[in-house]
């Protein structure tokens, strides 16, 4: 007997929710003025370009309910095509990333296309094929690529923005182009999802026959929410690559980093969009400190000669995918709907607790 | 003249091989079917337990000196167990679950696997050589690797086996019954959870075969996996999902267009041909030569 | 002009036959019961007409437009809506969300969607559930639900099938005065159904299909006392 229950969605604007968004936001904005150490600005890039992949993915994955378990395809062409474009034809990447964008979304409806026509799990299947054919062409047509050798960016021009030059040196200025590009991404989510494409992404997710039979153009819906997605992941790659300034077919394309992506949506909760931010609170910590322990140091969280950062150096050091897939068992198991998930159902319990309480009364 | 026969002679030479190695690639893609079979999973960690079995096939080797296809008496009952334990704690839980987050746990199950090996093994290749690891025979003018033929001849066994098992036996007939359908298997008394860890340990152990039977020719290194998981998919998928014969031929027919591939086109595109090829399957015949899908 | 013309229609499942040579005409304003036994081709009848798959020979003709194989959205577009026999709730969206994607295919504003949907789930008398679940409904107002989500996208023609299976009396009363309403207000609706007091009471004309195949057509009086129509349902009687 299914339980009635409230749709957990609010209908329209939530002041509070926007006002909490935006006080967040400018907290961080003001952030590195306080703490600018660079292992706490890296954190923040690496976080903020972790919520970029995760909203990204929701649009396709989370709304619109099509599990692309190859988001690297579109992450590693923004990655190499700011790259090419810079080192090959001297194109600064604030132009250079529009190109990716546009390739990415190029790239997109060519994939969608494709692969569109299959359902379930034979579609994960297809993209994770998708995003190793590219990682493969990559790595053997060095010629165009420079195979496994990648690219190594020295340094990035100076932007000169109305008047303004920013230097992009050190990674404090990564930061805020991060924070400003995690926001927009937020943003866009938000904006999506309360229009007539959030609402076609979501019964396309619940009954793709359904939403066929109400006048729903399937094929063009999807690609919308793939094109929508690919063009946010190849902004977070391009990014990547500018702050990394290296990337190699592996680091691009490799199929931990579309796991990583789809682990963010899932962990936070799919489909939601605090979810992904949830997630990149879990997941880029956790994966920061166990590839670099010594900046836990540099922080002053713990002593230079503490055992947590000898036993990590020494025995888990890039053990951050074996911890992915510990989560990735873990949420599925036991929290598939993700954080938020075990928070709603811990409240609704919490509900039916008390309007119980309150119905009955107290035994005498 | 004689460089058409030449070519010819190579072009033999070629598809033997890849049908040598096609053998053992139909092992695994045995495997997988089964488990696809009868729980409708699509197990991502394949790769991962047949790279398992190389790891416990060379580990017995160096430290006993236990020849590997000996030691297949240990690793097949070793992987065996594995599975049954990892359905029984693991995939049984999601069998009711969205196909999406199936392929998720496994993948998640495989990177606990490949990565706690790199921990513990590090990412060091390493080699198990025999005494006749490069030793090859003669057969009608044409060279044929001893490792290859011999895992040929156990995977022949192993298939041979398997068939009687399965056509023969109660047990193999519950498994036929709950691959068919498993409501209508329940039905009928059959225990399907006993099934389901059955199969999935038969599964396991068939990958773990493999790899035991390839590890005298192949790196052994904890990402190794991986590569193979896609083959057993396009295996499988060539073959129909579900179906044994199917990825028996799926196999075979596997291992010669690699071995064609890496001599024709080049090397290191085999593994992109073989994604395109898979990608193509899944458009355009997803229900393989001959298999039950469910696309 | 006919709204609805089959003609000769025939759907072939590899060596079956799921309809074969189905013929009927439906003028504006009309409600056609649509009957027969368990694997009559029923269902199979409306996933032909509304373009889920296309009938292997044969013409759908809606509004003079030629349908066969256009793509479902497009005959939504067109005016023609159905529900569906298993129903098909958006299980994870608001009741008023559910409603709202089908007015979507009226108006891409989310204001105006949304006092559309308002509207109908007012007519099936379901507002008070706007924000629950789809998913956690019962079944009577999971069909209510797909009726108003169907009204939502503003069609002329109304494919029903088996709106009333599983549902009380009380429920199934509801219905039949919605589907009356629903004909006063000029809608066109083909309905297929199993409870013939119920096709009797709605029903202008009725078509008989058994075994894929049209056996009769005509009023609901006349076919409930066909001795042929009778005998495909083995033998029940037909009260009223």
């Amino acid at each position: 007997m299914p339980t009635l229950s409230r749709s957990p969605r609010p209908r329209g604007f939530s002041v509070v929710a926007i006002a909490l968004f935006l006080a967040t936001a400018l907290a961080l904005a003001v952030f590195p003025s306080f703490v600018a150490k660079p292992y706490v600005m890296h954190m923040g890039v690496m976080l903020f370009l972790a919520i970029i992949q995760g909203q990204a993915w929701n649009v396709v994955g989370g709304y619109a309910g099509q599990y692309s378990v190859g988001h690297a395809a579109y992450f590693g062409v923004g990655a190499y095509v700011t790259m090419m474009l810079l080192e090959v034809s001297k194109i600064p990447p604030w132009w250079g990333i529009w190109g990716a964008i546009l390739a990415a979304v190029a790239l997109s409806a060519i994939i969608g296309s494709i692969t569109f026509r299959l359902r379930g799990p034979y579609f994960v299947l297809a993209s994770i094929s998708v995003a190793e054919i590219i990682r493969l062409a990559t790595l053997h047509f060095r010629d165009f690529t420079r195979g496994a050798e990648g690219y190594l960016l020295s340094e990035i021009p100076t932007l000169h923005l109305f008047g303004a030059e920013i230097v992009f040196v050190g990674k404090r200025p990564f930061y805020y182009a991060g924070l400003a590009l995690a926001v927009a991404t937020i943003a866009a989510n938000w904006a999506v999802q309360h229009s007539k494409l959030g609402y076609y992404f979501q019964a396309i997710r619940e009954d793709q026959d359904a939403a066929h039979s109400l006048g729903i153009h399937l094929s063009l819906y999807k690609n919308v929410a793939l094109a929508i997605s690919a063009a946010f992941t190849a902004f977070a790659g391009g990014f990547y690559a500018m702050f990394v300034k290296f990337i190699d077919p592996n680091i691009a394309f490799g199929l931990d980093v579309s796991v990583q992506i789809v682990l963010i949506a899932i962990i936070g909760g799919i489909g939601t969009i605090i979810g992904p931010v949830i997630g990149a609170m879990v997941l880029v910590p956790l994966s920061e400190v166990l590839r670099n322990p010594r900046g836990l140091v540099q922080v002053g969280v713990l002593s230079p000669d503490s055992g947590v950062v000898t036993f990590i150096e020494r025995y888990l050091s890039n053990a951050h995918l074996l911890v992915y897939g510990i989560l990735v068992v873990v949420v599925i198991l036991f929290a598939p709907e993700g954080v938020l998930g075990v928070i709603r159902r811990v409240v609704a319990w919490g509900r039916r607790r008390v309007a119980a309480r309150g119905a009955s009364p107290a035994p005498a | 003249m004689t460089v058409f026969l030449q070519q010819v002679g190579l072009f033999l030479q070629y598809s033997l091989s890849g049908l040598l190695q096609g053998g053992v690639y139909a092992l695994i893609g045995i495997g997988l079917t089964i488990i696809f079979g009868v729980m409708r999973v699509i197990n991502f960690a394949h790769g991962d337990l047949l790279m398992l079995g190389m790891y416990a096939t060379w580990l017995i080797f160096t430290k006993t000196g236990l020849d590997p296809y000996v030691a297949l008496l240990a690793t097949v009952p070793l992987l065996f167990l594995w599975g049954a334990f990892l359905q029984k704690v693991f995939i049984n839980r999601v069998l009711n679950a969205l196909p999406q987050n199936q392929i998720l746990l496994t993948i998640g199950l495989g990177l606990i696997m490949s990565n706690s090996m790199m921990l513990i093994f590090t990412s060091d290749y390493r080699i198990l050589t025999t005494s006749y690891s490069s030793s090859s025979f003669d057969l009608l003018g044409l060279s044929v690797s001893q490792p290859l033929l011999y895992s040929f001849l156990v995977t022949a066994a192993i298939t041979a086996a398997l068939f009687w098992f399965l056509q023969r036996t109660d047990t193999g007939q519950a498994i036929r019954a709950t691959a068919q359908d498993r409501d209508a298997a329940q039905l009928m008394g059959i225990n399907v959870r006993g099934t389901s860890i059955l199969s999935f340990g038969i599964g396991s152990a068939l990958a773990g075969a493999a790899g035991a039977l390839i590890a005298p020719t192949y790196y052994i290194y904890p990402q190794v996996g991986s590569a193979f998981t896609l083959k057993a998919f396009v295996i499988v998928v060539l073959g129909g999902m579900g179906s044994i014969v199917g990825a028996t031929l799926g196999g075979l027919i596997i291992g010669v267009t690699e071995s064609l591939a890496a001599a024709y086109v080049a090397s290191g595109l085999k593994e992109l041909v073989v994604y395109v090829l898979f990608l193509g399957l899944l458009l355009f015949k997803p229900s393989g030569l001959l298999g039950k899908s469910r696309a | 002009m006919a709204m609805l013309e089959i003609s000769h229609v025939s759907k072939f499942f590899g060596g079956l036959a799921a309809n074969s040579d189905v013929s009927f005409s439906m003028e504006q304003g009309m409600i056609m019961g649509l009957i027969g036994p368990n694997g009559a081709g029923k269902t199979t009848l409306f996933n032909c007409i509304t373009g889920y798959y296309p009938p292997s020979k044969g013409e759908v003709v809606f509004k003079g437009t030629r349908l066969n194989g256009m793509q479902p959205d497009r005959v939504c577009r067109l005016g023609m809506v159905r529900t569906w026999q298993k129903v098909r709730p958006l299980a994870k969206m608001s009741v008023v969300d559910n409603v709202m994607v089908g007015a979507l295919a009226r108006t891409s504003s989310l204001r105006v969607a949304r006092e559309v949907a308002q509207e109908q789930l007012r007519i099936v008398r379901m507002d008070h559930r706007q924000d629950f679940l789809a998913g956690g409904l019962p079944i009577g107002e999971r069909k209510k639900l797909e009726i108003a989500r169907a009204l939502a996208t503003k069609p002329e023609l109304v494919l029903l099938d088996e709106v009333m299976g599983g549902l009380n009396t009380g429920e199934k009363e509801e219905i039949i005065l919605l589907i009356l309403d629903l004909k006063k207000r000029g809608f066109t609706q083909v309905v297929i159904e199993h409870d013939m007091k119920a096709i009797m009471r709605i029903s202008d004309r009725v078509v008989v299909l058994n075994s894929g195949e049209k056996l009769t057509e005509g009023t609901p009086r006349e076919v409930a006392d066909n001795p042929e129509v009778i005998a495909a349902y083995l033998g029940e009687r037909v009260e009223g």
